[in-house]
């Protein structure tokens, strides 16, 4: 340097160092004199020694440096731009030369000034020692985070290369590969000398030294010895099971390896749970025979463990010590890899816990249901592959449940997990309300049930009926019928090992067998319990089908039942039935059906007569009474009084009818001037009630049973009943007979109807026979007179006398209607009682009477009208049939009547009715 | 035309006032005086890094009692 710059040089340091050096307050001015002097000293020769820089002057690299430093410092670019900025105006400057030279001394100012706490007591050995010494200075200073200790070659290995994101966990890191960078600078230009090159082999050696980590405890290979004990769910030193649901991890290890430990975890705590699962024993059979399948299950994942039990301990046993982390990296198993090896096993475990979680509380066919649904719809194959493992084995209880429910009609199940349940008494009667259904229908309908929440989804609804019935069917046959010996030879022959899986054969199985066991009940129903005979019989007997037999026996029992009730006998009631059986058609029945046939009292009340009380009986036995309900049969009996009483009135007003005709031909005749007339209304109307009682039994006998017989007999024979189509063809017939017959229809109360009109009738009936006695007493009296006459013509007396006369003329003569005021004379003669009336008050009686059966007669007819009325208006085309028939020449006017009211204005035609038949027209 | 000194001057005005700014930027915690006399002495060719060094050490001998120095002068 020249003089002048020396001088300038000094002036220019002298200036400088009295801005730097700070002025301590207090102080005397020689310790301050002496300081600057000092300073002075050393700047200056510090600035001679230095020479010239040694660093070639590049102005961008400098740049460069102080931009990466800023970016470094900061974590923002902003100053860098900012930097940036001002460089470029900077360089568009002229006045400044030494641009460098500036740059330069500025950084070095300022990376001193960032690491002014660290020089410390250091003596200046050059910038590279400087830069050394920067180093190992932050590593201290981060000593205590323990988060960035791990920086094992694996890890970096693993993260760098995966590109997984690595925890922000050292400064430190990021400088390195930052630093790299003016290192590899440092080495592209060639005359770089001295310390920064010599950066290189510092920064080179100090890169592994540099990772100073400490050794995570606990280290990777205790945890990889510890690992197949807790995949296994066992506590191990380093991984403890604190409860059967938590893991503890040991807290000092870092967040990658905690995470990894999680994962790990998984398939350890899934496994604890399952294998506590597996080792209850809850559950019925299907749910045993689940948690066996299950254990398969963990047994196959066992075997993983212990194959990576395996090729831990090969892999422990190379681990070379030397190596940071034991070179566990180049051994092949880390705990990275035993996750990976682990994942397909997690997933089937955590399926596995699905289902136990979803399974509980669940049996039997549910735990079917749950396991196929997972086969079924779960869109994941492998979850659909591994429960359709599960299920084969699972299902394997049921198909033996239902293979003995199919062919023995026997249940097995001890645990109720059979969608067919075994109801037992008490649940019987309580269903029915006291055990009303008594016998064998309660073990049909009642004993088994189906349960639809236990049809597991395996078999479809229709399939479960079928088992249902099939089931069902060889219980009765077994136990209802006493056909045991069959049921036996035919699950022997017949029974085969149902599978799952196998659903074509199944519902082949399930078919024969269906068709056989129906075949054979309906065949041993027909055969061995004679069914169809017996509903023959009960629709001769009970239904009035065998008139012969009925007519007899109506014969003979006629005058008995006329007495009052609490007179009948038993025997003789029995009595009259043997004979009328024996002389009918009847007794070319089967002892069996005629055995059954009997005749009963019903109970009494006060008041009635033998007619009120009487019925037939057919007893019914089991099993046919699994058709014929008891409830049916109470049904025959309603029909049978019923049709009974009308047969009745018609044996009634038939053995009239014979009477009035054969005396009309002879009793009658004779008196026919005084009763004549009445004799004809009287023929008339009972002509009109024989009319309609023919045609009500007509209709009830022909239109209405034997139409629904016919029925019948079509759903019986065809060839795919089954006991169940039966029964409700047997309840259907029986209904239509009730409603049809005028029993049992709930709006309009024929029966009442019915049975007013048979009252009616038959008390019509005794006018007419009243009538009949009158007129036979007249008859009679009129003989004697004639007797007497002669008798008296022969003695020579007057044939008449006054007495006679007036007498007489009461009885002789012809009596037109109204003329019968006549005083009534006490008739010495016939000191008859009052009543009598072939006695003297024939005037009272023979108006009574006309009075009487006037009465009757309009009272008959308004009921009729009424009846139609009804009739026409019912719904079932059968009923208007009868209405029509009744009413074929429009005779009566059909009245539909208002339930209140309870009489309409009469018929107004009762004069023509006396001349109504062939008549027609209003 | 060769600039006049008060264009000159103008010019080191703003040098200096450029230079600042980067030394604020890089936290070097020189004020402008200070600066300014630095710039003349590199450009009287000092060793730049030998003058950061020496600036270095005697901040780290006398540290400031305050943020500004005062000189006191002799």
């Amino acid at each position: 340097m020249s003089k002048s710059q020396e001088e300038r040089v000094e002036h220019a340091l002298t200036q400088l160092l009295e801005h730097i050096l700070p002025s301590y307050p207090g102080e005397d001015p020689a310790a301050a004199d002496e300081r600057f002097d000092d300073a002075f000293d050393f700047a200056f020769d510090s600035i001679n020694s230095a020479g010239a820089p040694l660093i070639a002057s590049n102005v961008n690299h400098v740049s460069d440096l102080i931009k990466h430093k800023l970016v470094r410092d900061n974590g923002s670019p902003e100053r860098a731009l900012r930097f940036g900025n001002l460089y470029s105006k900077l360089l568009s400057q002229p006045v400044l030369n030494q641009k460098w030279a500036m740059l330069h001394f500025l950084y070095k100012l300022s990376e001193s000034t960032t690491g002014q706490d660290h020089s410390g007591s250091r003596t200046i050995q050059g910038i590279g020692v400087q830069n050394q010494t920067q180093l190992p200075g932050t590593p201290p200073k981060r000593q205590d985070e323990q988060q960035e200790q791990m920086r094992s070659p694996v890890f970096n290995e693993a993260f760098s290369n995966s590109g997984l994101l690595k925890l922000p966990v050292s400064s430190e890191s990021p400088k390195q590969p930052l630093r790299h960078i003016p290192s590899d600078r440092t080495e592209r230009k060639k005359d770089r000398k001295g310390v920064d090159t010599s950066k290189d082999p510092v920064e080179d050696e100090s890169s592994p030294s540099e990772r100073k980590y400490l050794p995570m405890k606990p280290s990777e290979p205790n945890l990889l010895r510890d690992l197949p004990f807790t995949l296994q769910g066992l506590s191990a030193s380093t991984l403890v099971f604190s409860s059967s649901k938590t893991l503890e991890i040991p807290p000092t290890l870092p967040i990658p390896l905690v995470s990894l430990l999680h994962t790990l975890a998984e398939p350890s705590l899934l496994y604890r749970g399952l294998s506590e699962f597996v080792e209850s024993s809850e559950g019925g059979l299907v749910g045993q025979s689940f948690r066996s399948a299950l254990s398969k299950e963990l047994r196959a994942y066992l075997g993983l463990v212990a194959t990576l039990e395996g090729e831990i301990k090969r892999a422990l046993a190379m681990l070379d010590e030397s190596q940071p982390y034991q070179g566990i990296g180049k051994a092949g198993v880390t705990l990275k890899r035993c996750v990976i090896w682990t994942r397909e096993a997690t997933m089937g475990l955590r399926l596995m816990s699905v289902m136990v979680e979803q399974s509980k509380g669940k049996k039997g066919g549910q735990l079917i249901s749950l396991i196929h649904s997972f086969s079924l719809t779960h869109g994941d194959p492998y979850v659909r592959t591994f429960a359709e493992r599960l299920l084969s084995h699972v299902t394997r209880p049921f198909y033996e449940m239902l293979r003995q429910w199919i062919y023995d009609g026997e249940l097995a199940d001890p645990w109720l997990e059979f969608f067919v349940s075994e109801q037992s008494e008490e649940e019987i009667n309580d269903l029915n309300g006291d055990g009303r259904k008594g016998g064998a229908t309660s073990v049909w309908e009642d004993k088994y049930k189906l349960k639809d929440g236990m049809i597991p989804s395996i078999i479809t609804e229709e399939f479960a009926k079928k088992v249902f019935l099939i089931g069902k069917s060889l219980n009765f046959i077994r136990y209802g019928c006493g056909d045991a010996q069959w049921v036996e030879s035919y699950s022997k022959e017949a029974s085969k090992e149902l599978r799952y899986g196998d659903t074509a054969n199944l519902e082949h199985s399930i078919g024969e067998a269906y068709k056989t066991t129906m075949a054979r009940l309906i065949s041993l129903m027909a055969d061995k319990f004679k069914l169809f005979e017996h509903l023959q019989a009960l629709k001769k007997y009970i239904l009035l089908g065998a008139g012969d037999f009925i007519a007899v026996l109506m014969e003979s029992l006629s005058n008995n039942l006329d007495r009052p009730a609490n007179s009948q006998y038993r025997h003789t009631l029995t009595a009259q039935l043997e004979h009328a059986v024996r002389n009918s058609n009847a007794q070319y029945d089967s002892q069996d059906v005629l055995r059954r046939l009997d005749s009963r009292m019903l109970e009494l009340s006060h008041g009635e007569i033998g007619w009120d009380v009487f019925t037939l009986e057919y007893k019914i036995d089991a099993p046919v009474d699994v058709i014929v309900t008891p409830f049916g049969s109470k049904q025959y009996l309603k029909v049978f009084n019923f049709l009974w009483r009308v047969k009745r009135v018609e044996f009634a007003l038939g053995s009239t009818w014979r009477r009035c005709m054969t005396g009309a031909r002879s009793v009658l005749g004779t008196v026919s001037d005084k009763v004549g007339a009445d004799w004809k209304i009287a023929r008339c109307a009972v002509a009109e009630m024989i009319h309609f009682v023919n045609q009500l039994q007509y209709y009830i006998l022909f239109e209405v049973i034997e139409s629904s017989w016919n029925e019948l007999q079509e759903a019986m024979h065809r060839p795919e009943s089954t006991l169940d189509d039966l029964i409700q063809a047997h309840a259907r017939y029986l209904n239509s007979i009730t409603r049809k017959g005028l029993l049992g229809s709930q709006n309009t109360d024929f029966t009442g109807q019915l049975h007013e009109l048979l009252k009616v009738m038959l008390a019509y009936k005794d006018a007419v026979d009243g009538l009949y006695s009158f007129s036979v007493a007249e008859f009679t009296r009129r003989q004697e007179m004639s007797a007497k006459i002669e008798t008296r013509t022969a003695e020579g007396r007057w044939g008449v006398t006054e007495k006679d006369s007036l007498a007489d003329t009461d009885a002789s003569t012809p009596s037109l209607p109204g003329s019968k005021r006549r005083p009534r004379t006490k008739d010495a003669e016939s000191p008859f009682p009052l009543l009598q009336p072939a006695g003297g008050n024939e005037d009272d009686v023979l108006p009574a009477l006309r009075i009487r059966l006037k009465n009757l007669s309009v009272d008959f007819r308004a009921r009729v009208n009424v009846l139609l009325g009804d009739l026409y208006h019912q719904p079932d085309a059968d009923m208007r049939w009868l209405a029509m028939v009744m009413n074929f020449n429009d005779v009566y006017q059909p009245v539909r009547k208002k339930r209140r009211v309870p009489e309409k204005k009469p018929s107004r035609e009762t004069p023509r009715a006396v001349g109504a038949e062939g008549k027609t027209g209003k | 035309m060769p600039p006049t000194d008060a264009e000159k001057r103008q010019a080191a005005r703003e040098v200096i006032d450029i230079l600042q700014e980067i030394a604020t930027l890089l936290n070097t915690n020189l004020n402008r005086q200070q600066l300014s006399y630095c710039v003349s002495l590199i450009e009287n060719g000092v060793n730049p890094e030998a003058l950061a060094n020496v600036v270095r050490e005697l901040r780290a001998q006398y540290p400031q009692p305050s943020e500004e120095s005062e000189p006191d002068g002799k």
